[in-house]
C-alpha cells in the first residue's frame, strides 16, 4: 500500500469520528464518548504509519508540500488531542476535532492528487526540517487551542441561556476551557517564535530572494503578531471568556483559510 | 432456602406509625439473634432508618409459613396491637430480591436514586455479619444488591444531577469554576434558602461566605454560623472586588443589583466569571445583567426547573433500572437453585 492510500484510509476513520461526533453533540456529551476516542486512535495510527512511509521515502522529514504541510498540522492536532484525551473530561475535545481533522485530511488528500513524487525534496537540512516541523507544530497547537475554545462557546452558551444540557455535559468547567485555551496558544506561540527564529538566523536565504518581501514570512509575522495580540489582550487588559474565545477561533479560522494562498505565493517556500 | 422481606416504608405509613418500629442499633444484635432462636428464619438483617423498617430473613419453611411468622414477629417485638391495613408488606422471592436490590439502588427512597441509603444497608448487613446472623443466602444477596447498585449507578442516569436548588447551585458554581476551593461567596440577605445553598458550597471547599443582611445582628449570626463575615449591607458592593458567587435573597421590593450599577464592578473584578444566584421574589437582580459578558445569572425559576429537569431524568431512568434489577434478581434466583428455571413474576404478598 502506498502512503496516500493509507492516509486515505486514516481519513475514512476520520470521516466516521466526524459523524459518529454529530450524534455526541446533539446528545450533548452526556455520555463518556470513548468510542470516539478509539477512531481517532486508529486514525492516528493509520496517518502516522503514513507519514512514516512518506518519510522514509524522502529520507527526512514529510513537509515538503502543501499535501506533506495539511497532513502534518492534522497530524499535530490528532497526536495533541490523544494526549489531552487521556484525561476524560477532555475527551469531548475529540467531537470538535474530528470534522476539522476530516476536512484538513480531505483537503489534503485532493493536493496530494495533483502531486508528482519528486525523488528530490524541497528542503535539505536539518534546520530546514526543525523550522518547518516546529512552524507546523504551532498551528496544530493554535488548532487544537480554538478546538478548546468552541468547545467554551459551546458550554458557555449553555451556561448563559440556562440549558440543562450544560450541566449533564461531560466537560470540563468554563474556566478551566479557557486555561487550557491560554496554556495551548502559549505553548503554539513557543513553538512558532522558535521556528520563525531558526528560519532567520539559521537558514540561508535562496539567491535572489529577501525574506522582507516574501509573502510567506510577512504572513507568518502577521499571524505571530496575532497571537501575541491575542495574549497580551488576555492577561495585561482582561479580555477573558467570550471574546477571548472568539479572537482565539478566529485567529485560527484565518490560518486556515490563507496558509495555503500565502504558501502558493512565496518565492521562499516554493523553490 | 429464599429470601424473604417484611417491613414499612414512607410509601406504605407516616411516620407516627413508622416510628414505633424503629430499631435502635443497640437493639438489633438481640433481635437478629431472637430471630433465629426462636426458628423464625435462619439468616436475618434488619434495616432501620428515618424512611425505612425491614427485616430480610432467609429460612428454609415456605413463604405461606415464614412471613405470617415474621409478621407475628415483628409485631410482638414491639408490642404493636393497633389495627393494621396495609402498611406492613411482605415479600417473597423474586419480588424480595428485586426489593432489596431497587432499595440499594434508591429506587424505593423518598428521593429518588439517593445514595445515602446504600450506606445505610451496608451498615445494616455489616451489624448482622458481625453477629453471625447471616448466611449463604443473605451474604450473596447482599453483595449482589452493592454490585447492582453500583452497576445501575454507573450505567443509568438515575442518581445523576441535582434535585434540591442548593444542590443545582453548587452543580452550575462547579460548571463555571476550575475549582471550589478559593471561591469567594456572598450572600446578600439572609434567608433559609440562601443559607443552605451557602453552606453546600462550603461542604465543597469554597474558601469564605460574607454575609450582608439589612438587619446587621441576622448577618453577625449567619455568618458566625457559616464561618465567615459579616459586612454592613451599605458596604456590600465594596467586597464586590473579590467575590465570585452571589447568593441573593433579601426581602427589598427593587433591584439590590442591576447592569448599571455591576457593569464598572465587573471592570474591577477584571472580567473574572462572576456566578449570581437570585433566589429572592420579588428578584433582586435585574434580569439584564445576564447579558454582560462573563456574568451567570440564575433565579429561582431557573434553579427549580433545572431541578424538575433533573427529577424528571431520573423518573424516566426508572424502567431502565427496574430491567437490570429483574435481569441479576433472576440470576441470582437461577444461580441458587443450580439452573432451575427462575421463579414466576407474581409477589407473594404486597
Amino acid at each position: 500500500m502506498t502512503d496516500r492510500t493509507v492516509f486515505l484510509c486514516a481519513v475514512a476513520l476520520y470521516g466516521i469520528s466526524a459523524i459518529y461526533s454529530i450524534f455526541l453533540l446533539r446528545r450533548g456529551f452526556r455520555e463518556d464518548n470513548r468510542i470516539n476516542y478509539l477512531l481517532l486512535l486508529g486514525a492516528f495510527i493509520l496517518h502516522t504509519l503514513a507519514m512514516f512511509q512518506r518519510g522514509f521515502s524522502l529520507q527526512r522529514c514529510p513537509i515538503n508540500n502543501l499535501y506533506e504541510a495539511t497532513m502534518f498540522i492534522a497530524w499535530t492536532i490528532v497526536a495533541s488531542y490523544l494526549l489531552l484525551g487521556a484525561w476524560v473530561r477532555l475527551r469531548f475535545l475529540g467531537a470538535f476535532a474530528a470534522p476539522l481533522l476530516f476536512g484538513l485530511g480531505v483537503y489534503a488528500f485532493m493536493l496530494s492528487l495533483g502531486l508528482k513524487q519528486t525523488a528530490q525534496p524541497d528542503f535539505s537540512g536539518g534546520w530546514q526540517s526543525l523550522h518547518a516541523a516546529l512552524i507546523f507544530l504551532s498551528y496544530g497547537t493554535f488548532g487544537l487551542g480554538s478546538l478548546a475554545a468552541v468547545m467554551y462557546l459551546n458550554q458557555e452558551h449553555d451556561l448563559k441561556f440556562h440549558r440543562i444540557r450544560a450541566l449533564f455535559a461531560l466537560v470540563p468547567p468554563i474556566q478551566r476551557l479557557e486555561l487550557i485555551t491560554v496554556r495551548l496558544l502559549l505553548g503554539g506561540f513557543v513553538l512558532l517564535t522558535a521556528g520563525l527564529l531558526i528560519g532567520a538566523f539559521a537558514l540561508q536565504l535562496p539567491p535572489g530572494t529577501r525574506y522582507w518581501t516574501d509573502a510567506k514570512v510577512i504572513w507568518s509575522l502577521i499571524v505571530w503578531g496575532l497571537y501575541l495580540a491575542l495574549l497580551i489582550l488576555h492577561w495585561r487588559f482582561a479580555q477573558r471568556g467570550r471574546r477571548f474565545a472568539w479572537g482565539t477561533v478566529a485567529s485560527f479560522a484565518f490560518i486556515l483559510l490563507t496558509f495555503w494562498g500565502f504558501s502558493l505565493l512565496s518565492g521562499i517556500h516554493n523553490q | 432456602m429464599a429470601l424473604i422481606v417484611i417491613g414499612l416504608s414512607h410509601h406504605t405509613s407516616p411516620v407516627h406509625v413508622r416510628e414505633r418500629f424503629a430499631f435502635t442499633e443497640p437493639r438489633i444484635p438481640a433481635t437478629l439473634e431472637l430471630i433465629r432462636s426462636t426458628g423464625v428464619a435462619e439468616e436475618a438483617v434488619i434495616l432501620s432508618t428515618c424512611n425505612r423498617v425491614e427485616i430480610y430473613a432467609a429460612t428454609s419453611n415456605g413463604p405461606q409459613e415464614a412471613l405470617p411468622a415474621l409478621r407475628e414477629f415483628l409485631l410482638h417485638c414491639h408490642d404493636y396491637r393497633d389495627p393494621l391495613t396495609d402498611e406492613l408488606y411482605t415479600l417473597a422471592e423474586p419480588s424480595s430480591v428485586e426489593h432489596l436490590f431497587k432499595v440499594a439502588c434508591g429506587l424505593d427512597s423518598m428521593v429518588l436514586g439517593e445514595t445515602e441509603i446504600l450506606g445505610q444497608l451496608k451498615k445494616a448487613y455489616d451489624l448482622a455479619l458481625q453477629h453471625k446472623s447471616t448466611g449463604a443466602v443473605l451474604n450473596k444477596a447482599f453483595q449482589k444488591a452493592f454490585n447492582v447498585a453500583k452497576q445501575i449507578r454507573t450505567e443509568t442516569n438515575i442518581q445523576r444531577g441535582s434535585i434540591s436548588v442548593s444542590s443545582v447551585a453548587v452543580e452550575l458554581a462547579e460548571k463555571i469554576f476550575s475549582s471550589l476551593d478559593d471561591r469567594q461567596v456572598m450572600v446578600i440577605g439572609a434567608g433559609d434558602t440562601s443559607e443552605k445553598a451557602a453552606r453546600a458550597l462550603l461542604s465543597r471547599g469554597a474558601r469564605s461566605i460574607i454575609v450582608s443582611n439589612r438587619s446587621h445582628e441576622r448577618a453577625v449570626a449567619l455568618a458566625t454560623e457559616l464561618n465567615g463575615r459579616a459586612v454592613h449591607f451599605e458596604d456590600w458592593s465594596r467586597e464586590f472586588e473579590k467575590i465570585d458567587i452571589v447568593i441573593s435573597s433579601t426581602a427589598a421590593p427593587h433591584y439590590v443589583l442591576d447592569r448599571a450599577r455591576l457593569e464598572p464592578l465587573m471592570r474591577l473584578r477584571r472580567n473574572r466569571p462572576l456566578l449570581l444566584i437570585d433566589i429572592a421574589v420579588p428578584r433582586d437582580i435585574e434580569p439584564e445583567v445576564n447579558f454582560l459578558d462573563n456574568v451567570y445569572l440564575y433565579n429561582i425559576d431557573d434553579l427549580q426547573t433545572i431541578a424538575a429537569d433533573y427529577l424528571k431524568q431520573r423518573k424516566e431512568e426508572i424502567t431502565r433500572c427496574e430491567a437490570i434489577i429483574r435481569e441479576k434478581a433472576d440470576a441470582l434466583i437461577g444461580g441458587r437453585r443450580h439452573g432451575l428455571p427462575s421463579l414466576g413474576r407474581p409477589a407473594f404478598g404486597q
